[in-house]
């Protein structure tokens, strides 16, 4: 595809294709670099899940086939769906998640000790996937409006509380880590729209205070035992601290070359957790060593990259927050999942794009990548 | 200040590749960490996982034991030793399976027969390869555990049935858990025990016990070094039926080489102290995998030992079933105690000529003498007064046609025809004459001998249809109440308690109390003449009944016995209830092994 970041495409380009059809044809058109990387990622998770879950009792990978192609028509949706519409809508789909949110502290299904699912016709979702698109359209139809050099304080204490609001919702859950997961979008968002160094410092006293309140007053003992545990790992080798070492040695023994296809010792004999959802890189990268560590990386690298350059041509300021604002929060859950197994971040339940087992996450990485290639498609069509 | 969308724009584009810098900073961060992890250490954590040292082991929550009313124990669990190889510690497999063949006295081909099955089984988990090993045999494998390290005992525990065939369909067993069990329920795991039969499968999930874990410290042979923490396993709920074992055995005891079945229950409450069906099998067979030749012969006997007659087998009821007639006929008004009809022998409904039992004849009879000699001429003639439709709505207000609701699974509704069931499961309309049948208890009219059970106990408590029930403690659904007049009770009460005291019941009455009864024998095929049972092939041989109470007034217990082409009900099926009334009221010395 043709390189147009460097230059804004103020040139009208008739929908009918005659204009452009000798440069370039419709399909062509379409970044497919997105889609194609998300379902050979998704299809690397599928024979991960079956080793991973071949000892369990519920049958984990038809269950996923159904979700990845139900992420497919969802994919097709947000690509059909012009991202204008979306923000139009912005507003009731943010007020639509926060009424979830609410409802699910009352009705949802408990699940190790959190109320975080709705159980939907025997497959479970989670509100909390719905929100982080509801909060990003949130969020760039607010920083669109503002159409200063650079954002007043006033502006990211709102900012803050589009993405607070909900985040405090799910941390009441609890579930922690998803409430974090949110505050990504939040921050490369306000950085795009560029901050005042003053603000920056605020922001930066702000999130130690809040963080020290946090620890001390609004933690479960887990949580806390938690980070403890990242601090410290060897100091609790056999409580706490037995996910991480176990999912440290799964990734470690696996080598160069790794174990092979369901020979991963690590993960047959169950010494890792919740191995078919979050610690399913592990797997990975116990049966396929570094060298599928590295495709799976790299796979996942071109598909960030690809969506970097979808918005370095976006149309307008819109199309580049939208984009952006997406691609973090996965972005953030890929570096966060990755980097938890081998013990560069606490652990929590953070899934891995894509890869992981799970319902509505799985429909929102293909909701996004529809999107986010739908933005790119409508780059060359002045409405 | 506003800019121009141009330089916006550019700003954005700026901030984005800074953004993506950033990115790109924590994924080179991941990728060297995971090339140390991997490549740099990766020896180190392969020893590692090699040894891993941390096992988890799971600890088997212990079922519930099953007590009978008076807290005797009627299961056990009992240690079974199995014997697990771990192939991956294995210097020599050949060797290890010769040493094994050796131990256990059976032929390497069995062996290697057996590990085939395994081949798809990563060889570091350890299998499975024999089960219910000897004690002689685990010091065996015990002994020369450091020249054969592959090998491991795994002690689990099994249910031991301590009265083997007697109790075995109320007990049921256990059996691994089906692919719909493991739908179905949280928390089973494939390979899991789950009770397959009886009250091990209607109570299963208060029976089971919850697994605990424990982790422990392993060397590089495996063995335990010290323990780390562990989950404690939940034991299951004890449960006490409401069964009395000797009560029991007695019924057993009767039915050795006959078939049929046998209830008694406390009509005040539903509670079941003895429930036989026979023949029988033994469950402790089913602890271990049975062999394809065993499993064959039960399946394949004749009388199917498996089934439980008691719920799951219908029966035509024959004379027992003059009791609902009686019962309708006066409640709805279309006889009274003193009407009377003339029994010559035979009579003529609808055209047809109707042989009532009795050749000469019964004379001139009421309800009462109708009921207690059991007269058919005069049940005929009920018949087609009260119409098919007002038969079939008391025969199920007292109980018949649908589920006792009893806490066992598999249960048979009976059949209780009437005019819309000859169309819908038949085809053809109702035809008067069946009706005739019907009042005698014959036709198309099934029940099983719990459900017969079950209407007794309505006549014996006055109107309550108790919910027959196994297990004591556990709520029981509402128990409805037909409403019956004094005069009918009175009437049908005195002809049964007749019946024992002077008629054909007179082998179940017992001296210095009361108890009312009727007998009943169920034609298997219709006769044109009237042959002694006796002399007949055993399958044609008629099916014997005898349903009971005791004492007549405030009674105490209810007993139905059935015998299967027994014959008469008078001499097959009395006996036994006189056995289990006095046993129960008498309170004879126990001579039984308890």
């Amino acid at each position: 595809m043709r390189d147009t970041s460097g230059s804004f495409p103020t040139i009208a380009i008739p929908e009918d294709g005659r204009f452009t059809g000798g440069r370039l044809k419709r399909i062509e058109r379409v970044a497919w670099s997105l889609p194609v990387c998300a379902l050979a990622l998704a299809v690397a998770g599928l024979t991960v899940i079956q080793s991973a879950s071949v000892e369990m009792a519920t049958d984990f990978v038809s269950r996923q086939i159904v979700w990845v192609g139900l992420g497919v028509v969802v994919m097709i949706i947000g690509f059909s769906v012009s991202h204008t519409t979306l923000l139009r809508f912005a507003f009731p789909l943010y007020l639509a998640g926060l009424a979830m949110l609410g409802s699910l502290l009352f009705f949802g299904h408990e699940a190790g000790g959190a109320r975080s699912w709705f159980g939907i016709a025997g497959l479970g979702g989670q509100p909390a996937d719905f929100m982080k698109v509801a909060s990003v359209l949130m969020l760039v139809r607010y920083l669109c409006s503002a159409e200063n050099r650079r954002l007043h304080e006033r502006e990211v204490l709102i900012a803050a509380a589009i993405v607070g609001i909900p985040a405090a919702l799910i941390a009441l859950q609890p579930d922690l880590g998803s409430a974090v997961m949110l505050f990504p979008a939040l921050a490369s968002l306000v950085w795009l729209s560029g901050l005042r160094t003053k603000t920056l410092a605020a922001a930066f006293v702000l999130v130690v205070i809040t963080g020290a309140a946090a620890w001390t007053f609004g933690l479960k003992d887990y949580q806390r035992d938690r980070i403890l545990t990242f601090v410290q790992p060897e100091t609790d080798p056999l409580g706490r601290g037995y996910q991480l070492r176990q999912s440290k040695i799964a990734v470690g023994s696996g080598e160069l070359v790794g174990k092979g296809f369901m020979q991963g010792t690590q993960s047959q004999l169950r010494f890792l957790p919740v191995r078919h959802t979050d610690f399913v890189f592990a797997v990975l990268a116990e049966e396929r060593g570094f060298v599928g560590v590295l495709a799976t990386l790299a796979l996942f690298l071109y598909y960030l990259w690809s969506c970097v350059r979808v918005a370095t041509r976006g149309r307008d300021g819109q199309a580049i927050l939208l984009v952006i604002g997406l691609a973090s929060i996965m972005g953030f859950h890929i570096f966060y999942n990755t980097g938890m197994m081998i013990g560069l971040v606490p652990i929590t339940g953070i899934p891995l794009p894509f890869l992981s087992y799970g319902g509505s996450f799985t429909l929102f990485c293909f909701f996004s990548t529809g999107v986010i290639t739908g933005v790119d498609y409508r780059r060359w069509v002045n409405r | 200040m506003v800019v121009d969308p141009q330089e916006r724009r550019r700003q954005l584009v700026v901030r984005t590749w800074q953004l993506a810098a950033l990115g790109v900073l924590l994924f080179c961060a991941v990728i060297v960490g995971y090339w140390y992890m991997q490549v740099v250490r990766g020896a180190y954590y392969r020893e590692l996982a090699e040894n891993n040292r941390l096992r988890e082991e799971p600890i088997q929550g212990p079922r519930g034991l099953i007590l009978d009313r008076h807290s005797r124990p009627l299961v056990e669990n009992v240690p079974s030793y199995h014997l697990m190889l771990d192939r991956s510690r294995s210097a020599e497999l050949a060797e290890s399976v010769h040493f094994m063949a050796k131990r256990l006295d059976i032929t390497t081909k069995e062996v290697e027969a057996r590990l085939e099955s395994y081949s798809a089984v990563a060889s570091f988990r350890p299998i499975l390869v024999a089960e219910d090993l000897s004690l002689d045999q685990v010091a065996g494998f015990e002994a020369m555990n450091l020249e054969h390290p592959e090998f491991e005992i795994e002690v689990l525990q099994r249910r031991f049935y301590r009265h083997g065939t007697q109790l075995a369909h109320v007990m049921g067993y256990l059996g691994e858990a089906s692919v719909d069990d493991l739908a179905r329920r949280a928390g089973l795991r494939p390979g899991d025990l789950v009770g397959a039969r009886g009250i091990e499968r209607a109570y299963d999930p208060l029976l089971r016990g919850v697994d605990g874990a424990r982790v422990v410290v392993v060397d590089h042979r495996g063995k335990l070094v010290e323990e780390h923490g562990r989950v404690a396993a939940q034991p299951g709920n004890d449960l006490q039926l409401t069964l009395d074992l000797d009560l029991q055995q007695e019924a057993e005891r009767f039915f050795e080489g006959q078939v049929g079945s046998a209830i008694a229950l406390d009509p005040r409450t539903g509670e079941i102290l003895a429930m036989v069906s026979s023949p029988s099998y033994n469950p402790n067979a089913f602890a271990r995998r049975l062999d394809s030749r065993e499993w064959q012969a039960i399946v394949d006997d004749e009388h199917h030992p498996l089934q439980n007659r008691s719920v799951q087998n219908s029966y035509p009821p024959g004379s027992v079933y003059k009791i609902v007639t009686a019962i309708a006929a006066l409640e709805e008004n279309v006889v009274t105690p003193d009407d009377t009809y003339y029994c010559s022998g035979s009579t003529r409904i609808h055209g047809g000529r109707r042989r009532c039992w009795k050749r000469g004849g019964h004379g001139t009879v009421n309800l009462r003498q109708a009921l207690q000699h059991s007269c058919d001429v005069f049940f005929y003639h009920l018949g087609p007064r009260l119409e098919i439709e007002r038969i079939a709505d008391w025969s199920r207000r007292l109980g018949l046609g649908v589920e006792t609701g009893i806490d066992l699974h598999g249960e048979k509704p009976g059949l209780v025809p009437d005019k819309e069931w000859a169309l819908r499961a038949r085809g053809t309309m109702w035809y008067p004459g069946e009706t005739v049948s019907v009042a005698i208890g014959q036709g198309p009219l099934l029940v099983t001998p719990l459900q017969a059970a079950v209407m007794v106990a309505t006549v014996a408590n006055g109107g309550d249809v108790v919910t027959p029930h196994l297990v004591k403690d556990y709520a029981r659904p509402p128990r409805r109440r037909v409403q019956l007049s004094p005069e009918t009770l009175a009437v049908v009460r005195g002809a049964l308690q007749d019946v024992v005291d002077s008629g054909t019941g007179r082998s179940a009455a017992v001296a210095g109390m009361t108890v009312a009864g009727k007998t009943g024998t169920a034609q298997v095929v219709s006769q044109a003449t009237q042959i002694d049972s006796a002399d007949l092939p055993y399958e044609i041989r008629d099916h014997a009944w005898f349903a009971s109470f005791a004492p007549v007034e405030n009674a105490e217990l209810v007993v139905v016995v059935f015998v299967e082409h027994g014959g008469h009900g008078s001499s097959a099926a009395a006996p036994l209830a006189k056995i289990l009334y006095e046993r129960h009221f008498r309170f004879l010395p126990d001579d039984s092994d308890t």
